[in-house]
């Protein structure tokens, strides 16, 4: 503590002293100097009056009542319902922005199967069969994509050679002294139907288990046998196939091909018989564009054909436990375990929603607390002034 | 008090129970709150409307008062310091806070000659501070707070309100001792 801050602590231990008491003590110097002050300053403290002191009590025991000033005037509202405060109007408004936002942001991604069902493609997916009577091999579903559409909203009608983009997913559980080997016969597999790997994740735990992703691309005419052969690896714990039209994207792009093509040709015709350099400079700059746009679209119909002439599948492969189920997952099961399995993954599911609106919510709540603390402070300045 | 009325008068509202009532907060507050109205505002007639006007006004938002936010007399003087306030502002007394009272205090002519002069330079000094200055000189001395409540009703820090209050006190006795 320096002197300073000893010497106001002194004083201010003498005022209040003197207060408390009503007299001064101290024999002389800054000390009674100091008690004779704050005691006159107290002493002169204004009274009321004892008539307004009398009203002013009987109104405070009445209640108030009736209301001294005109009430003013108040919108209709359910009697008895008070005013929330504006805090948490505020806060209640971001935390319902906040969960609108997640929803928005969440929306096509939470809902896959409905999203494929809006493609208008066939969505089949085998039910999950767990334990030893699990089939080898699970029905192999068709694909009908009987009134494709294209992802955004229209279609192509009146062709015959449509262009499907297929996929297919497989889960396969091996036990856990077999599932290197399975591993490696999934890429034997892709080989024998002149597919790819395109991604691949295998881990390996201390017991020799495996399990891992595959991310295939298999020719479609043969995705077919590819997917029966790679049924019969392991017990397949679920089979999806879909398939989405997408003519349209292939047809348009091939329309637009055709249409910068044609334009280029027609610069070309104007810039042979350009007269100026100023003209020929100009026709040659429109030509840059249209070349950059013939190879933009060039490659998109690689892409396009890319993806209707090789299917991708992806195959995850599981261990299988002691009783059969598939020890990387909780679900399926009945009784009171899966009851449990299904209460956490609801849980879980509860607090990431939770989070997501807290990480979205927090800064329109900051702010408002913000602005609200701009408000007050701006208000009680303003009433201070007067003082100043 | 009839049933009625004392069913109108329920204790503070707050997080913490307490057993006050409005009506106890009321008496033990009243005169200090009136003599800090009016050394804010130096008209009596003003004052007393301003103080009625903080007590119903404090009667009526009684459910807002909340124990962990500081004492029932920081809320109560709070409230009255905005009415005062609000009022200064309203009759735009330019020279509110900075002229001698015409009707706060009559002196009193039993008391001693040199007693009256004592007091008079007192005034004379207090009238000579800047308004926050003395916004706090009349919460503390007319007001009666302690520095924590004080530093509740203006929202500084404690230790900032003991350094000004401090501060001011030198300034106000270094001011009498010029005009004794």
């Amino acid at each position: 503590m320096t002197e300073l801050d000893a010497r106001i602590e002194s004083d201010l231990r003498v005022i209040d002293e003197a207060l408390e008491r009503g007299t001064a003590s101290a024999p002389g110097g800054l000390e009674r100097e100091l008690e004779d002050l704050v005691l006159e300053l107290a002493a002169d403290a204004p009274e009321p009056d004892p008539a307004f002191a009398t009203r002013l009590g009987d109104s405070v025991r009445s209640g108030f009542l009736p209301p001294r000033r005109t009430p003013r005037l108040r919108r209709p509202g359910v009697p008895g319902l008070r005013r929330p405060p504006m805090v948490a109007l505020a806060g209640a408004a971001s935390i319902l922005a906040a969960l609108a936002v997640v929803i928005l942001l969440q929306g096509p991604d939470s809902q896959p199967e409905m999203s494929a069902r809006s493609d208008g493609a066939a969505d089949t997916s085998a039910p999950p069969e767990v334990g030893a009577s699990a089939g080898r091999a699970a029905p192999e579903p068709s694909i009908a994509p009987s009134a494709p559409l294209s992802p955004d909203g229209g279609f192509a009608p009146g062709r015959e050679d449509r262009r499907i983009e297929r996929s297919a997913s497989l889960t396969l559980a091996a036990p856990p002294d077999r599932g290197e080997e399975v591993a490696n016969d999934i890429i034997a597999v892709t080989d024998r139907y002149d597919g790819f790997v395109l991604r691949s994740s295998v881990s390996t735990a201390d017991e020799g288990a495996s399990s891992g992703d595959f991310e295939l691309r298999i020719p479609v005419p043969r995705l077919q046998p590819a997917l029966r052969d790679l049924s019969e690896l392991g017990d397949v714990r679920a089979r999806t196939q879909t398939g989405q039209d997408i003519t349209r994207e292939f047809v348009s792009a091939g329309d637009r091909l055709q249409s910068a093509r044609a334009e280029r040709r027609g610069l070309l015709t104007r810039l042979e018989s350009a007269e100026t350099d100023t003209e020929a400079e100009s026709i040659r700059r429109r030509l840059d564009l249209v070349a950059a746009e013939i190879n933009g679209l060039r490659g998109q119909l690689r892409e396009l054909r890319l993806r209707s002439d090789y299917a991708t599948v992806a195959v995850t492969l599981e261990r299988t436990d002691d009783e059969g189920g598939s020890s990387s997952e909780g679900s399926g099961r009945d009784g009171l375990g899966g009851a449990l399995d299904d209460a956490l993954d609801s849980l879980s599911d509860s607090v990431e929603l939770l989070v997501r609106v807290l990480g979205v919510g927090i800064a329109p709540a900051l702010l408002a607390g913000l602005v609200l603390l701009g408000v007050r402070t701006a208000r009680r300045r303003r009433r201070e002034a007067v003082l100043g | 008090m009839n049933e009625a009325t004392l069913e109108r008068m329920p204790p503070l509202a707050g997080d913490i129970p307490t057993t006050e009532s409005f009506e106890a907060l009321y008496e033990r507050t009243f005169p200090k709150v009136y003599a800090y109205v009016a050394s804010l505002l130096r008209d009596r007639s003003a004052a007393e409307d301003v103080t009625a006007q903080a007590f119903e006004r404090a009667y009526r938002k009684r459910r807002s008062f909340r124990r962990g936010r500081g004492t029932a007399e920081a809320w109560i003087f709070g409230i009255a310091r905005n009415a005062a306030l609000d009022e200064l502002r309203r009759r735009k007394r330019r020279a509110g806070l900075h002229t001698d009272p015409e009707d706060v205090a009559v002196p009193n002519v039993e008391d001693h000659a040199e007693r009256s002069l004592r007091r008079e330079v007192v005034r004379s000094a207090l009238a000579g501070l800047p308004g926050p200055e003395r916004d706090m000189v009349a919460l503390k001395f007319m007001g009666g707070l302690s520095n924590a409540e004080i530093a509740r009703v203006l929202d500084m820090g404690e230790s900032n309100v003991s350094t000004r209050l401090h501060r001011t006190i030198t300034k106000l006795r270094e001011a009498c001792d010029d005009r004794a």
